[in-house]
């Protein structure tokens, strides 16, 4: 990709953030920072008409050309509600002979958390019906054990291709130590199945344990035709609109890829949209000088939670997609069933209970007007008058007779007066929000009183103030748009990409002149891979990380690899543990099971504009009855847009905005950052 | 006394939930053996300060956990840090029932009282005794099935006694094992036991205790309510039969009523179970497993309820005969006490059915066990492979295929064959071996493994064989299991299901293939479509398909009309099928 300074006349980015009811476009000025916003209904049956339209639109805004378009950034739902849904497209696997049962069986997982004799399997995104076997094994050390049974591999694509499949999955076990009989199957079904989408497991995830890595692939495959007609049809467009810029879209990682690696590994962009809220609030955060924070993107139906210390988005590679594992790497979070939607009901023993059912879009929260009659989390807001009664700008109104009789449903069978059910309500919700920021900070050995929280999403600043004083949190950190805080994240990521390889030592006796070459190898990857992005020699940034543990652990701690010292490297590792986990283990072997360097092609970010609005008090637009825990009290809402830089104010108050509303708490004080961001502090 | 109201009390459950989910994230990223990290066979548990266990794992086969350390350290005795240990069967009446599993157990203080105790519990892959691994089925005394610790103080005043565990880990064929292992239990528990105290400084002890006391009789109120609910008043009755003891005895019954009495007393009596055996398969049972188990299984309606010591306490009385399988008198034998667990939680939905008339679970196969030892490349390896069976199917629901049990998972194939000296050759589901039934029950799995070691020893440990798990309410009984050496070769042998000591040489097969469950409803009535799916998965063979569910598929389609004709032929069924539709199974 040219880079924008050197394409003369291009100074825009565009960012598309494409939702279930609007399509959301910023546009944005790399040298000045200047940015202009559209929002147009979503197309769902076809999102390109949409992202064009909105594109358009955008541009009129600004007053500006096409030609202008530098770098079209893109953040897709598409494999992930595929994925959820259960709408993936049909596909088979290929496996090795006496494995077919290899996705029924998995690992036997019966969730810790489930009742044993209710727990019912889920319907796996490949039937057993569509697994073909190929004779052939590869062994541990890579070596051929028995050649692979090419008729069965032509077998099996005649048998896919009668079945009607669309797609094609290839995964050999030991595959990662040598990949022979994968490429070999992979060309034979090219030849066999022209039409079809094909993937093999070591393009997806080259790493052991067949049924993730099998998963993987198979739900790459699954999602690789919707996904490529999605981009073709975005590129055709683009091109019909006279923008020759690169589409560059989200990967789970937090970083972004050509639209050609995305197509090849489609799998990569199950969690985009939230790697590009967390990477938005990284951004924000670090505008306004904030290196650690904790994000809390909370929506209708869920919360997602990632926890970034200095700087940096931990990635993992253990993460799941609904009821499935997807060992890609993905930005590390945690969902739970907990947004403003989540309806409260009381058990027959008496139990108050908040989600992980939804009221969903439709009928939404009893407020909403739609024919919802079960409290939300959105209905407790209401009932305390916490939430204005008229959102979006106006477009919306809130029924709160409609809410008021939906928390009266809780109240009741608990004996408790109105309030308290809402206060109730709110407290679950929050405190399911806290036990999962919990796990994440102590699998990263991190006390949460050191953070800032960022909640953003439609409905996450109106619990950050809660939330935090449940946690010690003294600092929340409000995003200038926390409702489309994705846009944000996808004007501010770089591409990224990791390059791995197992290399399994004992790290005292390692070869380490081979571990030095095999990161010179990954690294020339990487450098292939910067060639096909185009990114300049100055932008490219790489990092050797050595993945260690003690010898016989499962779990791998990634440690940077600085210098190929074993001592100190072993000191390294053996910190790290004791940081995360309270102990290390002197004397004990410790292994370097992997390697891997990780790629960053920088991408220049616009620069962050100041607010333009007066003080607070030029900010108030009215008052709003708020029923605290002692008393009511009539709370000024002030409106973001007319809040400066340096505008102070004290809670409790309300702050309104296009696209999210801010609850400033008892004892906190909002001032306006210049980052255009609102920082509330407490005591 | 501080009352929690019901919003606190959701709060403080969420809480203890996610301490439970951060200590076992700890132990699974910090152990060694493949047992705890890769099969997860590790729980935790918080108890009030009494040492009722108030919020445990969704585990049918706890007992009481405190009570054997109060008896050597009385509660008011300890003091802040203390870490108590032990793994004693006997001396903790069945709370724990197999040496291997540990219990690290730590008292919690907030402002200096005790505000309750934080449970580490975990399966330690080898602890000294007879064969590595710790069970055999040629163990004949307790004393062989590795060492034993009773109920010890580890911690006090900051000090570890250091020497109990290197005297400990001395005893393990695997030291370094058993060192990570116990270092990463000891930090889970010491970070369960900060989360107590993280919730006492927020709600204060006087809530916390209220919250934990009223999660204890939410459960106890609950199960009393179903139990009583499922149960007529009178007694119900039911027995069945585990196969042997792996040394030439058996078969064993176990024979369960439970009585309600007119005034709603729940009584269980197991006193007329067959004597103890020989072999290590006698279930040292704990007299809250039966007020555990029936828990879990009726609290599957209630999500909101957890699983804690207000189980048992729904049960009034629990009548054991010592000297019987469930009640053994030491030094017997308990290594393989699963199979004898397994039965019996099976042989409890057997109350369920006949109270209810088969409106409950069909029966499971017991897990499957193999060891394989022995010497590669200089170095001793101990292969404790897990195998999945398959569950009963249920009046909602297929059994579940290929499940050990709850949370445990599988060990991988490229895991074992980068691990241990075997290649598999196959793993798959074992087809047929779902009991018939308008729902099936869950497949068994095949696992075949080639030893590439020069010579190793084989265990195994299936049961469930002559006395195939029971199908309900027309559905009929599950496939059995069997391990045979060496399989379409000359030299092809059959294994007793339950041995060990069989040496095998380097290129010799072994395979395993494990029981399914027993099928609920007729089979005659299944729909045909999932029928042929089944076949078209690999569940059901097309022969079962016609002579099971009365489906004739043809050039993998369904004939309509033989299938008409085949599934108008209908029989009386029973209540229970094994081999044939019966009233009672033994």
């Amino acid at each position: 990709m040219p880079s924008p300074d050197a394409a003369a006349g291009s100074p825009l980015i565009v960012a598309v953030d494409i939702g279930g009811t609007f399509t959301d476009i910023t546009l944005q000025d790399i040298a000045t920072g200047e940015a202009w916003t559209a929002k147009t209904p979503s197309t769902p049956r076809d999102p390109s008409e949409a992202f064009i339209t909105g594109m358009h639109l955008a541009l009129a805004t600004a007053r500006r050309d096409a030609q202008d378009i530098g770098r079209v950034l893109h953040g897709t739902t598409v494999a992930t509600n595929l994925i959820l849904e259960g709408r993936t497209a049909p596909t088979a696997l290929l496996t090795n002979a006496g494995f077919r049962h290899v996705l029924e069986i998995g690992r036997a997982d019966l969730p810790r958390r489930d009742n044993l004799w209710a727990w019912v399997k889920p319907r796996r995104p490949v039937p057993p019906a569509l697994v073909f076997e190929a004779a052939g094994r590869i062994g541990a050390d890579g070596t051929e054990l028995a050649p692979l049974d090419e008729a069965a591999v032509r077998e099996a694509a005649r048998a896919a291709l009668a079945a009607g499949v669309a797609a094609l999955a290839v995964c050999f076990l030991h595959a990662f130590a040598n990949p022979a009989h994968e490429r070999r199957a992979l060309a034979i079904l090219a030849e066999e199945a022209p039409g079809l989408a094909l993937s093999a497991s070591v393009d997806v995830l080259p790493v052991v344990r067949e049924y993730e890595r099998s998963m993987a692939t198979v739900l790459n495959a699954a999602v690789m035709p919707a996904v490529s007609t999605y981009i073709a049809r975005l590129e055709s467009r683009l091109a019909e609109a006279g923008i020759a810029a690169p589409l560059l879209l989200m990967k789970s990682n937090g970083g972004v890829a050509g639209a050609g690696s995305i197509r090849r590994a489609p799998a990569q962009t199950a969690l985009s949209g939230p790697a590009a809220g967390v990477v938005g609030a990284r951004a924000v955060a670090a505008a306004a000088g904030v290196a650690n924070l904790i994000t809390v993107d909370i929506g209708g139906t869920s919360a997602d939670i990632c926890l970034i210390a200095g700087g940096e988005i931990g990635l993992t590679q253990t993460g799941r997609v609904g009821p499935w594992p997807l060992s890609l790497p993905m930005v590390d979070m945690v969902t739970i069933g907990a947004g403003g939607g989540s309806l409260a009901r009381v058990g027959a023993d008496g139990a108050l209970t908040v989600g992980p059912r939804s009221a969903g879009a439709e009928p939404g929260p009893a407020c909403y007007g739609r024919g919802g009659t079960q409290a939300t989390v959105t209905d407790a807001h209401v009932v305390l008058g916490q939430l204005p009664l008229s959102l979006l700008g106006g477009r919306m109104a809130l029924d709160a007779a409609l809410a008021e009789a939906a928390v009266r449903g809780v109240a009741e069978p608990l004996g408790l007066d109105l309030a308290q059910a809402a206060r109730g309500i709110l407290a679950i919700a929050d405190n399911n929000m806290v036990g999962a920021i919990r796990v994440v900070s102590v699998e990263r050995g991190h006390d949460p009183r050191d953070f800032t929280l960022v909640p953003f999403g439609g409905a996450g600043p109106l619990h950050g103030c809660a939330i935090a004083e449940l946690l010690g949190i003294t600092r929340v950190l409000v995003p200038p748009s926390p409702g489309v805080l994705c846009a944000q994240g996808l004007l501010a990521a770089d591409l990224k990409a990791e390059f791995t390889r197992s290399v399994a030592q004992p790290l005292e006796s390692a070869d380490l002149a081979r571990l030095e070459q095999a990161f010179d190898d990954l690294e020339q990857d990487a450098a292939a891979w910067f060639d096909r992005e185009t990114v300049p020699p100055a932008d490219r940034r790489v990092e050797r990380v050595a993945l260690m543990r003690y010898e016989e652990q499962g779990h791998e701690l990634a440690i940077p690899w600085r210098v190929a010292d074993p001592a100190a490297l072993g000191e390294a590792f053996a910190t790290a543990h004791r940081g995360l986990y309270g102990f290390d283990l002197p004397g004990v072997a410790i292994e370097v099971v992997t390697l891997r360097v990780e790629a960053s092609g920088l991408l220049p970010a616009p620069a962050p504009t100041e607010p333009r609005g007066g003080t607070a008090a030029d900010a108030v637009i009215g008052r709003q009855r708020i029923l605290l825990r002692d008393a009511a009290v009539d709370a000024p809402v002030y409106e973001r847009a007319r809040l400066g830089t340096g505008a102070s104010f004290a809670g409790p108050a309300i702050v309104t905005q296009l696209d999210a509303t801010t609850l400033v708490g008892v004892g906190w004080t909002a001032r306006m950052d210049a980052s255009g961001a609102l920082m509330l502090e407490r005591g | 006394m501080t009352r929690c109201d019901p919003v606190t009390l959701e709060i403080i459950r969420g809480a203890a939930r996610a301490a439970q989910a951060e200590m076992e994230a700890l132990l699974e990223r910090t152990a060694m053996s493949a047992f705890i990290r890769e099969k997860k066979d590790f729980y935790t548990a918080l108890f009030d300060a009494d040492g009722a266990m108030a919020v445990g794992s969704d585990l049918p086969i706890f007992g009481d956990i405190v009570g054997p350390v109060a008896e050597h350290f009385p509660i008011e005795t300890m003091r802040e840090g203390d870490l108590y240990w032990y793994n004693d069967c006997y001396g903790s009446r069945g709370a724990v029932s197999h040496s291997n599993d540990q219990v690290f157990l730590a008292p919690a203080f907030h402002d200096g009282r005790r505000i309750g105790f934080v449970m580490g519990w975990a399966h330690f892959s080898d602890i000294g005794g007879l064969r590595p691994g710790s069970i055999s089925p040629d163990a004949t005394d307790h004393f062989q099935e590795g060492i034993i610790v009773p109920p010890v103080r580890l911690v006090r005043d900051g000090e570890t006694n250091t020497d109990l565990l290197r005297t400990f880990w001395r005893n393990s064929r695997f030291p370094t094992q058993s060192q990570g292992d116990t270092s990463a239990l000891m930090a889970a528990v010491r970070l369960g036991e900060r989360r107590l105290v993280d919730m006492a400084a927020r709600f204060g002890s006087a809530v916390v205790a209220d919250a934990f006391a009223q999660l204890l009789s939410r459960t106890e109120a609950t199960v009393r309510a179903q139990l009583k609910a499922i149960f007529p008043i009178g007694t119900t009755r039911f027995a069945d039969t585990i196969d042997s003891d792996g040394q030439g005895n058996g078969p064993f019954t176990l024979r369960l009523a439970l009585t309600r009495t007119p005034d709603d007393r729940l009584i269980f009596d197991a006193t007329e179970t067959d004597d103890q055996a020989p072999g290590p398969v006698n279930l040292l049972m704990h007299p809250d497993v039966p007020g555990m188990a029936l828990g879990l299984y009726v609290l599957q309606d209630h999500p909101a309820q957890v699983l804690n010591a207000g189980g048992p306490r729904a049960i009034d009385e629990v009548r054991l005969r010592e000297g019987s399988l469930l009640a053994p008198r030491a030094p017997a034998p308990l290594g393989l006490r699963g199979l004898t667990m397994m039965r019996l939680l099976a042989a409890l939905h057997g109350l369920v059915a006949v109270a209810r008339g088969g409106n409950a679970p069909a029966a499971h196969s017991a897990y499957v066990v193999i060891a394989l030892r022995g010497t590669a490349d200089g170095r001793r390896f101990l292969l404790s492979d897990g195998i999945g069976v398959g569950y009963g199917a249920r009046p909602f629901a297929d059994g579940t295929d290929a499940v050990y049990f709850v949370a445990q998972e599988n060990y991988p194939v490229e895991f074992m064959e980068l691990t241990y000296p075997v290649r598999l050759r196959g793993y798959a589901l074992n087809p047929d071996s779902g009991g018939p039934g308008r729902f099936r029950g869950g497949c068994g799995v095949v696992r075949e493994f080639e030893v590439m070691a020069d010579e190793a020893m084989l265990a195994v440990r299936i049961d469930s064989v002559k006395n195939p798990p029971w199908g309900v309410a027309g559905g009929m009984n599950g496939g059995s299991g069997r391990a045979v050496v060496n399989p379409g070769t000359p030299r092809e042998r059959l294994l007793a299901p339950l041995s060990d000591g069989t040496m095998l040489k380097k290129g010799d097969v072994f395979r395993i293939e494990t029981g399914g469950g027993g099928g609920w409803g007729d089979p005659l009535e299944r729909p045909a479509d999932d029928v042929l799916a089944d076949v078209r998965g690999g569940f059901v063979s097309i022969e079962a398909a016609a002579r099971d569910y009365g489906v004739v598929i043809r050039a993998g389609a369904i004939d309509a009309a033989a299938t008409g004709a085949q599934r108008a032929r209908r029989r009386p069924t029973a209540l229970f099928h094994r081999r044939e539709y019966r009233d009672a199974v033994a």
